[in-house]
Formats: structure tokens, sequence, C-alpha cells
């Protein structure tokens, strides 16, 4: 279930990339945005996915703290939320870093 | 993703690692242990099998802890005719436990448990290395 959560921050990741990588694509990114989707629905998504994950360690944690969990289990939930949490950042960074070259550029 | 599917592989087999050490701490634990009556057999070693199936969440072949199976080698017996467990020629059944055999199953679970860990280390670290190339 994570895992497929996990896995669909990382296409979103990929599907950003690859349309920031080439000038149509960035045309069609845009036109996307306008109509409501496009950016904003994949942050969402991505966020989405990284508090789902998140929970879910943090469930993990608790009923390890209650004596419930195994210990393997809580740290691979951890590892899981990491990962998609530092994947999010880093597309946030980069993202910020191109908002702010664009608003640089002399008109 | 390809990863986090190794790390679960590897929390598997982490799995059945420790479950193999409960096994050998039952063993240890009941290296003394004789019967309560006379004649009886004292407790019998116990051993970990291990078996593969498709995890259809990971769809990949993980471990699990099979059936625990019970050594059927012979007791070691004693002469002490005084213990509750002696039988009329005073001889008490002890269990079949090897306390060296005991010990390098457990270096076993040992390395193979760090094996596993690693795996998990060495994937974790593939993952913020890849990242980096978003970060640089």
């Amino acid at each position: 279930m994570a895992i497929t959560m996990g896995a669909g921050a990382y296409a979103a990741t990929q599907k950003l990339l690859s349309s920031g990588g080439q000038a149509g694509g960035l045309a069609s990114g845009l036109s996307g945005a306008t109509g409501g989707g496009g950016f904003s629905a994949m942050l969402e998504q991505a966020i989405g996915s990284v508090a789902e994950s998140g929970r879910k360690a943090e469930t993990q944690a608790m009923a390890a703290a209650g004596g419930k969990a195994d210990l393997v289990d809580v740290v691979t939930a951890v590892a899981e939320s990491e990962t998609a949490l530092q994947t999010l950042v880093a597309v946030r960074d980069k993202v910020i870093s191109a908002y702010e070259e664009i608003m640089r550029m002399p008109i | 993703m390809d990863f986090l599917r190794s790390i679960g592989i590897a929390a598997s087999g982490l799995r059945a690692q420790s479950g193999r050490m409960r096994v050998i701490a039952e063993n240890v634990a009941n290296a003394d242990s004789t019967g309560d009556k006379p004649g009886a057999d004292p407790y019998r070693r116990k051993i970990t099998t291990f078996s593969h199936h498709v995890d259809r969440d990971l769809d990949a072949n993980v471990v699990t802890l099979g059936r625990v199976a019970r050594d059927q080698s012979a007791f070691r017996t004693r002469l002490d005719p005084g213990n509750p467990a002696a039988d009329a020629t005073g001889q008490v059944k002890l269990p079949n436990v090897n306390s060296l055999v005991e010990t390098m199953d457990m270096r076993e679970a040992q390395r193979s448990y760090e094996a596993n860990l690693n795996i998990v280390t060495a994937t974790r670290r593939m993952i913020s290395r890849t990242l980096e190339i978003l970060r640089a």
C-alpha cells in the first residue's frame, strides 16, 4: 500500500521533471495548470502520500512503544516515510529555485 | 519503487532471522530441562526451517519462518540416581542440546541478520544519492 504511494510520488516527480525538460512539455504543463490540474494536483497528491506514509510510521512507532509492533516493521515504515518526504522536499526546492530564476529574468 | 521493495524483502529476512534467534534462545535456555517424572523425556531441541513464498504486495520472493521441527537425535544420559527424573537404573535423560552447536547457529543467525541490514543500508544510501541529483 505505502509502496504504491511512494511510487506515485516518484512518478509525479518524474512527470514534473520530464515536462520541465523540454519547451513543448513546459507549454503543455502551463496549459494544464490554467486548466486547474497540473502542478497543484501533483503537489497535492505528493503531499497526501507523504502525510499518509508519515501517519503509518507514527502508528507503527506508537505500537512499538506499547510493545505490540515488530521493530523491523517500525524501521521499514519510518524509512519509507523518510524517503517520500526527502523526495518531496528535493522536488519542492527544485521548483522554488526554478520559480526564483524566472522571477529574476529581466523583462 | 524497486528500492522500497528491496527494503521490504530485506525486512522479511530480518524477521526470519530474529525468529531463528528466538528458537536458539529456547534451546540454550532449556539445555538442562529434564523430564518431571522418572524416565520421562527431557526437552527436545528445536530446529528452525525457512521457506520462501511470493509476497503479493511486493511481487517478490520473501523468506518466512517455516515449521519449527524437533531434533530427533538421541538424548544425552547421565548417572544421577538422586535426581527425581532418574529411571530405575539411575540414568537421567538430558536434552539433546549441544551448546557448541547452538553457539555456531547463533553466530550464523547474527551474520545473516547483518547481511540483511547491509542491504537496507546500501539501498537507503542509493536512494539518498539519487535524490542528491535534484539538490545539486
